[in-house]
């Protein structure tokens, strides 16, 4: 397989990525030393550039001073690349859209017109809404990522929401099997979706060689936003059956969000205040010493797309009991480098819990080494790099 | 009893249908009511003795702003400026605050009625001009907001116990306050009131076939929605057809999630925000209502199903025990607790006609006793002058 020279690689995100965001940025560098040229597109209103890419943002069409200005730059842009807006517009046109709103979506999309690009490729499945047909467009190629929340959630305020998209011709992206087969579910062929799983940085995510003293107090944490999806109430919810049977424990909650109310209110209720830590956001070292120190991992997510929290808990030597949901069953393999519990189902989830605190150090230590290795040779942003190369390589 | 000059205070105006029926409750009883706040919509009461100071834009706030601090510099001088230095001492001497504040002052109520605590920090001065500071005890701001915010505990103990009167919407809020320095010796339980003349009782037995099971609450957390839907996947993997839903929940995320999730697309149904009248002619409908929450004073909502003849299933939270006996009324859930809920709807769902009539009679008398509206009206008004009394004592 030969890579094409100079391909050039449109990235569709949400945000420019800042230092903290090692996934995009190491897909980034990767990329970019496999000789493919980045650049970056965004709608944010942060107009933050990228230190190494070129970076192209959306118009912005709210309404305030300067809204002018920004219409005047879309209608030249879309002057300037008038072959290609004509194209986007006769596409929109046939795709059933008013004429107005076809002029709308050329000025929508008028950033990305003046662009060549071997790949136009949108990070999330929700920004490629709208832009259906800016690939084709520009005589790009269409890829598009999946990674949970647009393919589970968004889809159940908006059921129809990606009709379109899956009438395009579009390389999918994925990051489990599990959500490779809802994209079959859709009716899309096999052949277009690739998986590609997220990897962490296995240099940085290992324990010291010094082993710790064992906890005489069970010590659990989970990493992550507070978000209704992480399912940290009903979490809270099976700690408290282990408070009832008087077995001791702290559980650690990393991260902050719109949740913590809700969540510190569970804390009190359920009279878990001696029991449990918010720790707030932290940075990526002390996250690495806070799981050092940890007995076990929790992941019992609603939903989840795959979940690099967890994979750096297993490469800690932490084990990790997670839930059913989407991606987390391929994440942690049950039996074997780790537990998975059926979703929403506290009971089962303290019972799990108290099953892997009885079991003993040679059971323990088998699962945390599989664990270890597995995370080690399958999910290392080396092998990602290569995946990433070869899914542009038509 | 005493004729009473009473400016309540909930923010905005109009404010919920529970306080609207205690300002009614005290007009008609001939005392003097001012309501301050920002308007949301146009609004007027039947009654002349209610005033209303409410702005809802720059030309209304400027209007009020003016009108009043004239009025003060005019005939009240001194004690605007003695409201200035508390203002200045404590960081309020701004617009807004007097926009809210000089309406008051000028009319120099007996009583200052505060509806959400939250807010109680603003309002400690009234008592350096004779007016009696009362607060209402509802729900949230005492139930889980100083657990939340901290911060609130702190300010709730520096200033309850300035307060001269509490008036709790169940004996459960009024001891959990406590906590924060309220004393009993200021409080009183005044239940919420309705008007049970107004309200048909029916004890018609509905079909069971296929359950029309309600809830009617607005889209937050402590309503324990999470925990309902959980309740309908059991009741579907029992086979159990029925319809559930929920008014006054709309585009959440969260739930229209779990119900896909759960595969309860054509069970549940959330439904806006509607009127009290439709609300009513659902109730009326529907089997029974059930109230999942994880936090509550007491729930109007269920005091309604309880007065018209609809079964309800309710969670144990706050005060919620202080209206349902478990099986003789309704049913009484734990809090948190899917299982039981399911339990608790399948039992409300066989009971013959006789042991339904018997319950719903039982629940109809029990609001009758408790929540008549002119009871809550004596209530408050014998805290006011309680209040009062104690002050002056």
């Amino acid at each position: 397989m030969s890579l094409k020279t100079a391909s050039r690689i449109g990235l569709v995100l949400p945000n420019i990525p800042n230092y903290s965001e090692t996934f995009f940025n190491s897909k980034i560098k990767g990329l970019q030393e496999n000789g493919f040229e980045v650049i970056l597109f965004s709608n944010s209103k942060y107009r933050n550039v990228h230190p190494t890419c070129e970076t192209s943002f959306a118009p912005n069409f709210s309404k305030r001073f300067g809204l002018i200005f920004d219409i005047l730059f879309a209608i030249i842009n879309c002057l300037k690349n008038i072959k290609s807006t004509i194209k986007l517009f006769k596409l929109n046109r046939e795709d059933g859209l008013s004429c107005k709103n076809s002029i709308k979506n050329c000025l929508i999309n008028s950033h990305f017109l003046s662009h060549k690009l071997t790949w136009l490729h949108f990070g999330f499945g929700t920004m490629a809404l709208q832009s259906e047909n800016v690939a084709e467009a520009i005589g790009a190629k269409m890829a598009v990522s999946f990674r949970g929340f647009d393919l589970y959630i968004y889809p159940a305020k908006f059921p129809t929401c990606y009709n379109l998209l899956f009438s395009k011709k579009v390389k999918y992206h994925v990051l489990s099997n599990e959500m490779k087969n809802t994209l079959i579910d859709y009716r899309i062929s096999s052949d277009t979706i690739h998986i590609i799983t997220p990897a962490i940085n296995i240099d940085f995510f290992q324990p010291e060689a010094s082993a710790q003293e064992p906890n005489s107090v069970f010590q659990f944490v989970t990493v992550g936003r507070l978000h209704w999806k992480k399912g940290l109430e009903y979490t809270l919810e099976a700690f408290a059956i282990l408070k009832k049977q008087e077995i001791p424990f702290h559980f650690t909650i990393v991260g902050d969000g719109v949740e913590k109310e809700k969540l510190m209110f569970a804390v009190h209720q359920l009279n878990l205040e001696a029991n449990v830590t918010f720790a707030g956001k932290i940075p990526h070292n002390e996250v690495k010493n806070l799981l050092e120190k940890s007995d076990f991992y929790i992941q019992y997510s609603i939903q989840e797309g795959f979940c690099n929290a967890v994979l750096e808990a297993q490469a800690m030597g932490l084990l990790c009991i997670v839930s059913d949901a989407d991606g987390l069953s391929e994440n942690v393999l049950h039996n074997e480098t780790g537990w998975v519990v059926p979703k929403r189902n506290p009971t089962l989830l303290a019972q799990k819990m108290i099953e892997t605190i009885d079991l003993n150090d040679t059971e323990k230590s088998k699962i945390r080494e599989n664990a270890m290795e597995r995370v080690k040779s399958e999910f290392n942003l080396t092998k990602q790099e290569i995946e990433f190369k070869l899914f542009y390589t038509d | 009893m005493r004729k009473f000059k009473i400016a309540i205070y909930c923010g905005e105006i109009p404010p919920p249908t529970f306080i609207d029926r205690l300002i009614n409750g005290l007009a008609e009883k001939g005392n003097k009511l001012i309501l301050v706040g920002k308007l949301t919509r146009k609004v007027s009461y039947k009654s002349n003795h209610v005033k209303i100071i409410g702005y809802s834009g720059k030309i209304s706030k400027t209007f009020i702003l003016l009108y009043y601090s004239v009025l003060l510099s005019l005939f009240q001088n001194k004690e605007k400026k003695k409201l200035k230095n508390w203002m200045e001492l404590n960081s309020k001497y701004n617009n807004i605050s007097k926009i809210r504040y000089y309406p008051i002052l000028y009319n120099r109520p007996d009583v200052f009625h505060l509806q959400w605590i939250k807010g109680i920090e603003d309002w400690v001065w009234v008592r350096e001009f004779d007016i009696k500071l009362i607060v209402s005890l509802r729900g949230a701001h005492i139930n889980y907001t100083p657990i939340c915010e901290p911060k609130y505990a702190e300010i709730y103990k520096r200033y309850f116990p300035l307060v001269d009167g509490f008036h709790g919407v169940s004996k459960a809020i009024m001891q959990e306050a406590t906590k924060y320095n309220s004393t009993l010796e200021k409080s009183k339980v005044v239940y919420s009131g309705l008007n049970t003349k107004k309200m048909s009782f029916n004890l018609t037995k509905k079909s069971v076939e296929h359950l029309q099971i309600l809830s009617v609450g607005r889209n937050h957390w402590k309503k324990g929605y999470r925990y309902a839907l959980d309740c309908m996947r059991i009741l579907k993997d029992r086979n159990v057809k029925f319809t559930y839903t929920i008014v006054g929940v709309d585009e959440d995320e969260e739930l229209l999630f779990q119900r896909k999730q759960l595969d309860l697309l054509k069970e549940v149904f959330f439904v806006p925000k509607l009127g009290f009248n439709d609300v009513i002619e659902k109730m009326k409908k529907a089997n029974m209502l059930l109230l999942p929450s994880l936090e509550e004073g007491i729930a109007n909502v269920v005091l309604e199903a309880m007065a018209i003849g609809t079964v309800v299933v309710s969670s144990d939270c706050g005060g919620m025990k202080e209206v349902i006996k478990h099986n003789e009324n309704g049913f009484l859930v734990p809090v948190r607790n899917s299982k039981d809920m399911a339990q608790a709807i399948l039992d409300a769902s066989q009971l013959s006609e006789s042991e339904s009539s018997k319950m719903l009679l039982s629940a109809r008398d029990q609001i009758e006793k408790q929540h008549y509206e002119k009871n809550m009206i004596h209530g408050i008004l014998t805290l006011y002058k309680h209040s009062y009394e104690f002050k002056n004592s």
